[in-house]
């Protein structure tokens, strides 16, 4: 079953160029197919898992290719298939005006099923592969323009992204020596009898495996590739670049200090002490460029490097609670920011326009986008009774409770971050709506709102950020039996 | 219930209504009716507001929870008698000002937006003034925050726009300060719901007792902002000025006031008396206060433009309440509340005043308004009124609050401040009659050299004069018969000392 769900995407991808479409219609309807019967079948999964374990692949001694479905999947895997079939129903209007449409969609497809792979994977090894995987496939995405820009951003994207999967393989080797398995175990899978002296060794390849898998989730300093992959079109900006493949950084590393270093075995140690340092930069750091920036997509990477952040931050409390923190701004920040990375996309799709300072005026004429856009701000701030706070209450209580001073201050970090948030996005909000007295508006005389395959996600998308700040107890809860290691 | 849910929503919707209904400008060709339309739909929706906000607060003591964000986040309201005072202000001060805009906002564009703003503006008043809890308060003071930043940017202008997004930054920056301490109320209480004499648990004040008031100093910092508490002032005298006059009126007389409120909730029934009287932190907020006292009359003296001085104005001013709040004396404390009702009348009658001057002259600077009391002579009776209300001369409200400031310091035995503070405010004082004076002055006696021939009469039309007339008797009520209010707020005081 866990099988038939990765592959289905990849063979429906492979054969987008492969079949003849006569009208571009069917082509969509196949591809919507496909990946509306594959979330279906995930979430099917999901509500009727089983413990067990399928192995694929048996390679010498405990190394093999498993998969398993346990909470912490359910998350991901629940959260990227729920996403998938709109930001490929929003790709079908956006990429109407971009060339090389089936290659896009076989990548865009195949990613799906990669992802998946992540998500479902039982061990470190099989996470690793899919890692791997998920960089090769994902590269053309960000090559798509094929621009002298566009071939710069894949090269650095593919490098650092190899770098960082190197780091990453060393924790792995680790984990195989001194761990009695390599499958995921809620605590950790450490041998305490194989340690002896070696901790301090150990705790060096966990900064080092963080920092690794940290490249991904566009940890400071290894972020830059991130802004740089913009260059993309927008519905791989959005999805990949705001949830897939960056929260695939993330979530290996909790999977990394939840489920083989363990929580226990770090907690208050000196690692502990400079992940936490290095997030709590990010965060701020993250924001600050946003607010330099004038590009607007590349401000969202940036805020989306400070708010990946947020969630590290949550994992490197090291406490039930902080992952309870982390995984609920992994979900919510995963609706809040591809609903603001659509947007950018339907203004840039709309108007062409690609500069904060080119958004005077638009409010009025795209009301639909610019509403959205901002509720989407306001939640990203952190407004009560909108997604983002729930999440960085979850986070802040979580820190408070730790008892760590420095985790005192990484609530603060936090803070001075959402004021900075206010400012970029507020800021874009403002010139939309309020353009001054002088302004003239024939300039957007051709502005307006762009079709329902664009629209209709971002309305689900918003809906579902009012509902998880109104009402976010069950999905918390959720949360709080995955931490807690029950599911 | 149900009251105060239409207390709150009511103007909300009304106003998100006139908001979607009147996004484009009025056309040119049917701008009369359109305009008779919308006026007559806002001026009902007021009536209806501050009707439904009266029947909310006969109902004192009726407390209910809406909903849970989380388990341990209700979203609840409560009547209790603070809540009810500063909502009796704003449902006084937003329709007075509200009608006095009919007149005022003619000639400007985007007069629907105005009033919607203005409208979800009050909802969010009657919230925040009934919110049960911190976390109820905090969702409706960034609502608050918001919902009152197109007021300021409302002309449109280049540093209108600029002065709004100012306003914005440092209310948010504010807002996430008092954020930082509620995390920590949250971990360090039972519930987060206020009551008089705080809610920390006393295991937690033993143990955490030098962060938590390091916390309680960062929240009042942080709503002091708000509140135009120095060194985070700033915003004030650039964003009230600058937001048509009406709005100014509003801004400065009740908005400033929820920082007010929030820092008055947040010392009386989050942390308590008991845990703050004779810290750092009372006297580290007591120099503040008394600092932004004497730096805004300064500043306010050395002004010229009118509007501006009375934005300086507000500064100081609000530091006379927030000092009564720091002394957490009984009657410092009366004092404070007491100024609250006064200031806003008065500060609201100012900028009204201002505003009708503005309106009718297109004058701004001081030095311009020579002979202005012979040409709008109700207007500047006015003027003169609640300018000696709020130099505190009596027998007007602004006398009987400093009075009890001054004597509840006194009382309080707190070393230096006990005496430094009635001087400063006294100080302050005589800078107040001499930068709210020279107007009447000038206004009434022109000198010898005044041309009487240019003389004519420019009385604004009663939609102007009745609001500004109406709240001038308000604040002398206030002064004249002051055992109604301070019977009220001796039960506050006796519950939360």
């Amino acid at each position: 079953m866990v099988i038939t769900v990765i592959l289905i995407p990849i063979i429906a991808g492979i054969l987008v160029p492969a079949l003849p479409f006569r009208k571009r219609w069917l082509k969509e309807v196949f591809l919507e197919t496909a990946v509306v019967v594959n979330s279906i079948l995930v979430w099917y999964l999901l509500l009727h898992h089983s413990d067990s374990t399928f192995l694929l692949a048996h390679f010498t001694g405990n190394l093999n290719i498993s998969f398993h479905v346990d909470g912490m999947s359910m998350v991901f895997a629940g959260l990227v298939s729920f996403l998938w079939p709109f930001a490929t129903l929003y790709a079908f209007e956006y990429m109407t005006k971009e060339n090389h449409e089936n290659v896009f969609f076989l990548f865009y497809t195949l990613t799906y099923g990669v992802t998946l792979g992540i998500a479902f994977a039982a061990n470190l090894l099989t996470m690793y592969f899919f890692y791997e995987l998920l960089t090769l496939v994902t590269v053309p995405l960000v090559m798509h323009t094929l621009t002298r820009e566009a071939v710069l951003a894949s090269r650095k994207y593919f490098y650092y992204s190899l770098g960082g999967a190197a780091f990453a393989f060393i924790g792995l080797i680790m984990i195989i020596v001194y761990g009695s398995t390599t499958a995921f175990i809620p605590g950790g899978v450490l041998d305490v009898d194989k340690i002896g002296e070696q901790t301090n060794i150990l705790l060096l390849v966990y900064v080092m495996a963080f920092m690794g898998f940290g490249v991904k989730a566009a940890v400071c300093p290894f972020n830059s590739w991130l802004p740089q992959a913009g260059v993309a079109p927008t519905p791989v900006t959005a999805l990949l670049h705001a949830v897939a493949v960056v929260k695939s950084g993330a979530f290996a590393i909790i999977r990394l200090t939840y489920y083989s270093f363990g929580a226990d075995f770090l907690r208050g140690t000196w690692a502990q002490t400079v992940v936490m340092g290095i997030v709590m930069f990010t965060t701020v750091y993250g924001c600050s460029r946003a607010v330099k920036e004038t590009h607007i997509k590349r401000r969202l990477a940036y805020s989306t490097i400070s708010n990946l952040s947020y969630i590290l931050f949550g994992v490197t409390i090291m406490t039930p609670l902080g992952l309870v923190g982390a995984l609920s701004h992994l979900v919510f920040h995963a609706f809040m920011k591809i609903s603001s990375f659509f947007c950018a996309g339907a203004v840039m799709h709309q108007t062409r326009r690609h500069y904060v300072h080119e958004l005077n005026g638009l409010g009025y004429k795209m009301p639909c986008v610019f509403g959205i856009f901002t509720v989407s701000s306001l939640a990203l701030m952190g407004v009560p009774g909108l997604a983002g706070f729930i999440s960085k209450w979850n986070l802040a209580t979580a820190a408070a409770a730790s008892g760590t001073p420095l985790a005192w201050g990484g609530i603060a970090c936090l803070l001075v971050s959402a004021l900075l948030t206010a400012i970029y996005m507020l800021g874009m909000v403002v010139r939309a709506f309020f353009p001054g007295k002088d302004f003239d508006y024939d300039t957007v005389a051709d502005a307006e709102d762009p079709g329902w395959k664009m629209l209709l996600p971002l309305f689900v998308f918003t809906v579902f950020i009012v509902l998880f700040g109104l009402r976010s107890q069950p999905l918390v809860n959720f949360f709080y039996d995955v931490a807690g290691g029950i599911l | 219930m149900y009251l105060i849910l239409l207390s709150v929503f009511f103007p909300i919707l009304s106003g998100l209504f006139l908001l979607i209904r009147y996004r484009m400008p009025l056309a040119k060709e049917k701008k009369n009716t359109d305009r008779k339309t919308l006026l007559t739909l806002t001026g009902c929706f007021l009536v209806i507001t501050v009707l439904l906000c009266a029947a909310a607060r006969s109902t004192a003591g009726n407390s209910f929870t809406l909903f849970y964000l989380t388990k341990t986040l209700p979203i609840c309201f409560k009547i209790d008698e603070v809540g009810v005072l500063f909502s009796l202000l704003s449902s006084v001060v937003l329709p007075c000002a509200g009608f006095f805009s009919f007149e005022y906002m003619k000639h400007e564009e985007r007069e629907g937006r105005y009033y919607g703003y203005y409208m979800i503006m009050f909802g969010v008043l009657n919230g925040l003034c009934f919110a049960g809890n911190l976390i109820t308060f905090y969702l409706f003071f960034e609502l608050l925050t918001l919902s009152s930043m197109p007021l300021v940017l409302h002309n449109g202008s280049r540093e209108a726009i600029m002065a709004g997004l100012k306003y914005l930054f440092y209310s948010l920056c504010g807002a996430y300060g008092a954020l930082y301490g509620i995390y920590f109320v949250c971990q360090n209480s039972d519930t987060l719901a206020f009551t008089a004499g705080g809610i920390l648990k006393t295991s937690s004040v033993s143990q955490h007792g030098e962060f938590l008031l390091f916390t309680a100093f960062v929240m009042i910092l942080g709503f002091g902002v708000k509140a135009g508490m120095f060194p985070m002032h700033a915003w004030l005298p650039t964003a009230h000025p600058v937001a048509p006059a009406p709005a100014s009126a509003v801004l400065s007389a009740v908005i400033v006031k929820a920082g007010v409120l929030a820092i008055c909730r947040i010392v009386y029934y989050v942390f308590g008396t008991g845990f703050l009287n004779d810290t750092w932190v009372q006297t580290v907020w007591i120099i503040l206060t008394l600092v932004t006292v004497f730096m805004g009359s300064m500043l306010a003296y050395r002004e010229p433009v009118l509007k501006k001085r009375l934005a300086y104005s507000t500064v100081s001013q609000i530091s006379y309440i927030l000092f009564g709040l720091a002394v957490m004396d009984a009657d410092s404390l009366t004092g404070s509340l007491l100024h609250v009702l006064a200031h806003g009348f008065i500060k609201a009658t100012l900028f009204l005043c201002a505003g009708a001057i503005i309106y009718k002259t297109g004058k701004t600077r001081v030095d311009e308004l020579r002979g202005i009391g012979k040409e709008m002579p109700l207007t500047m009776w006015c003027y003169t009124f609640v300018s000696l209300g709020l130099i505190g001369i009596p027998p007007t409200g602004g006398f009987i609050s400093k009075w009890y400031l001054s004597v509840g310091s006194l009382k309080s035995g707190l070393p230096i401040f006990s005496v430094l503070g009635p001087v400063i405010l006294l100080i302050s004082a005589l800078l107040t009659a001499g930068y709210l004076l020279p107007l009447t002055i000038n206004g009434f006696f022109p000198g010898a050299d005044y041309d009487y021939t240019k003389l004519q009469k420019q009385e604004p039309c009663k939609l102007m004069t009745v609001p500004i007339l109406f709240m001038t008797v308000l604040s002398l009520l206030i002064g004249l018969f002051p055992d109604a209010v301070t019977d009220y707020l001796a039960n506050i005081v006796s519950a939360v000392l």
